[in-house]
């Protein structure tokens, strides 16, 4: 990971889980401020909707959780790092499809087992860490020049 | 194919939900058919318009992050007074039809407009 690399932003937000109410207000802001930086409009296509899939996992699953948002000249990254009941099999969250959401989930029209591969599928590194009861983090990268995609290597999150 | 909203209004039949009429004169040459919002975020283009169901909060930012065009709320449903205030807010035209789903995609696709899709 480019720690020198020199950040152009850097914001952090806090995502209170349960707060149907604000859902999806922190990746409306970092879609904000992307157009206003004037990061090309697919690039900001692929980081909202990794954003916005991140947010609304934590909305529906987790207690609390912080955002760290930063943009390199060479990429945008989000870091999650949530407090909640954590992912007890990260394989299986991975496959499109699983879901372990509630029928109120699903009347919002969530939880069909799509987030965490939509959000490897449009990101370019995608690393996941979990402890059951404890938490999750994810790291998602997305590069501005649009390199080929990261996805084999798996690596620890810093 | 192209067609304004105002002509969709038309074919479908469809009460207007948002009062800026200058957002009607959008085009739309795309649309996307779903009640759930994972699919759309999934499988949907960018720049669409959206035809379903679904009438809460998540809709209004699930258009913000795919930068929708437009939504048809389908089988006469009808979203809250503050959903509508803050479509307007954000320039999002909202329309409502009695419809089905299933007959309103199918009028759109007799008069040209296609699906956008990724697979």
């Amino acid at each position: 990971m480019n720690n020198e690399q020199s950040l152009i932003y850097n914001q952090l937000f806090e995502i209170k889980g349960g707060n149907f109410i604000d859902a999806g207000s922190a990746s409306v802001n970092v879609k904000k401020t992307l157009k206003l930086i004037g990061i090309p409009s697919e690039i900001i296509y692929r980081v909202s909707i990794c954003c916005y899939e991140a947010e609304m996992n934590i909305i529906m699953y987790a207690y609390r959780a912080t955002l760290d948002f930063s943009i390199t000249p060479d990429k945008v990254v989000l870091k999650f790092n949530d407090e909640g009941p954590g992912i007890k099999d990260i394989e299986l969250a991975m496959k499109e499809g699983y879901s372990t959401a509630t029928s109120e989930m699903r009347e919002m029209g969530f939880g069909a087992g799509m987030g965490l591969p939509n959000i490897k599928m449009n990101s370019d590194e995608f690393y996941i860490e979990s402890e059951e009861n404890k938490g999750t983090k994810l790291f998602i990268g997305i590069f501005i020049d649009r390199k080929p995609n990261n996805h084999d290597k798996s690596g620890e999150i810093t | 194919m192209k067609m304004t909203i105002e002509e969709i209004v038309k074919i479908l039949d469809c009460t207007k939900l948002t009062r800026d009429e200058d957002l009607f004169v959008r085009d739309i040459s795309l649309c996307f058919a779903s009640d759930l919002m994972s699919d759309v975020l999934r499988f949907g283009k960018a720049e669409t318009l959206l035809l379903t169901g679904i009438t809460n909060n998540q809709v209004l930012q699930v258009a913000e992050i795919m930068d929708l065009k437009g939504i048809v709320f389908v089988r006469g449903k009808k979203p809250d007074e503050n959903i509508i205030k803050k479509a307007e807010e954000r320039k999002l035209p909202l329309l409502t039809t009695n419809k089905s789903l299933f007959d309103t995609c199918g009028i759109l696709y007799q008069n040209g407009l296609r699906e956008g899709v990724k697979i």
